[in-house]
């Protein structure tokens, strides 16, 4: 049994399918790295929390990996953020039947209810570090952008951000091409509006 | 009246720096963020590593399989033809025998065996007939 176990460890390292198995490796990690930073803060201004948005990204690199590592690298980056549109899309509708329970369970508590929002952060204010001139416009724009809803956010981010055309947005959010264009038409609108508002 | 080139062009501005704000907030990510990052990537990559032997296995697999297939059957092919001729076989024979004579080729050994249990008794007769004549 050793022996056989010697001879595969010994042959495997040469063979051509373990090299293109780790340069495929190889690629799929230049990639993951490419967009992975990019992918955090789609997440975090979705979840509005960072350590949520960090298994939200983790689940989308698992997910990819686990069904589209196979594919070409050319289709790599719509069918990964495809898979996070996914995981963002889930993460959204179990937030809203939570929310739903917990307004059941909280409807004859408002004055609790008046505390947990006097205690919720102000999201007009931006911190000590971010009151700092030149952080201010970061701000802004979170802020607008976290105020959006999921669906116009990820068509701006895509779009604007990704640099993603039409078709490949639609693809990626699963909808029309027309509704891609509503989508980002609004956003721009509602940023456009907010950020007017913050100056 | 609001120009509309005005307006296009403060609209590419302002998503120009949204975008160049949005590069900043992802490069500029704390080494724990970059550090869990980096972990998750691993994780997934691990998942790649695990699942492509498989994805090796499974040509292997079948094409060990076709061998085997085709192993069995070449073994079984001869033991075969030497049990039943094959249909050339008797063919080949049969243009031989036709040469030779045509009473010949009309019989195959399946008919002498036959013939031989269908008249058992006649040939119990001849022996004991022999049997009287040598005593």
């Amino acid at each position: 049994m050793s022996g056989i176990a010697g001879t595969i460890s010994v042959s495997l390292p040469n063979s051509p399918c373990v090299e293109t198995v780790s340069t495929n490796q190889r690629a799929l990690d230049q990639f993951l790295r490419g967009v992975e930073r990019r992918a955090l803060r789609m997440a975090e201004l979705a979840s509005g929390n960072r350590d949520e948005a960090l298994d939200l990204v983790q689940d989308a690199m698992c997910g990819f990996v686990r069904n589209y590592a196979g594919k070409p690298q050319a289709e790599w980056a719509p069918l990964f953020y495809r898979v996070l549109d996914s995981r963002l899309n889930d993460w959204h509708r179990r937030r809203k039947v939570r929310g739903r329970w917990l307004a059941v369970f909280n409807r004859d508590s408002a004055e609790e209810e008046a505390d947990v929002i006097a205690q919720a952060p102000d999201l007009n204010d931006p911190g000590p570090l971010l009151r700092l001139a030149g952080n201010e416009a970061a701000a802004a724009l979170d802020q607008a952008l976290g105020n959006l809803p999921l669906r116009q956010r990820q068509a701006f981010l895509l779009r604007m951000w990704e640099g993603f055309d039409v078709a490949t947005t639609a693809q990626t959010m699963r909808c029309s091409e027309g509704s891609v264009k509503t989508h980002l038409s609004r956003a721009l609108a509602a940023l456009r509006r907010a950020l007017e508002q913050h100056q | 009246m609001n120009d509309p080139d005005k307006n296009s062009f403060d609209q590419a501005a302002w998503i120009a720096q949204a975008r160049q704000l949005l590069d900043e907030s992802a490069r500029d990510l704390d080494a724990h963020t970059a550090s869990r990052l980096n972990r998750a990537r691993q994780t997934a990559l691990a998942l790649q590593s695990v699942r492509s032997p498989r994805r090796w296995l499974l040509p292997a697999g079948l094409a060990s399989a076709c061998a085997a297939l085709l192993l069995a059957v070449a073994i079984w092919q001869p033991h075969h033809s030497a049990l039943s001729p094959a249909p050339d076989t008797l063919d080949s024979a049969a243009t031989t025998a036709g040469a030779v004579g045509t009473a010949d080729a009309d019989t195959s050994p399946a008919d002498d065996t036959l013939e031989f249990y269908q008249n058992l008794e006649f040939y119990a007769w001849l022996d004991a007939q022999g049997k009287d004549g040598d005593g």
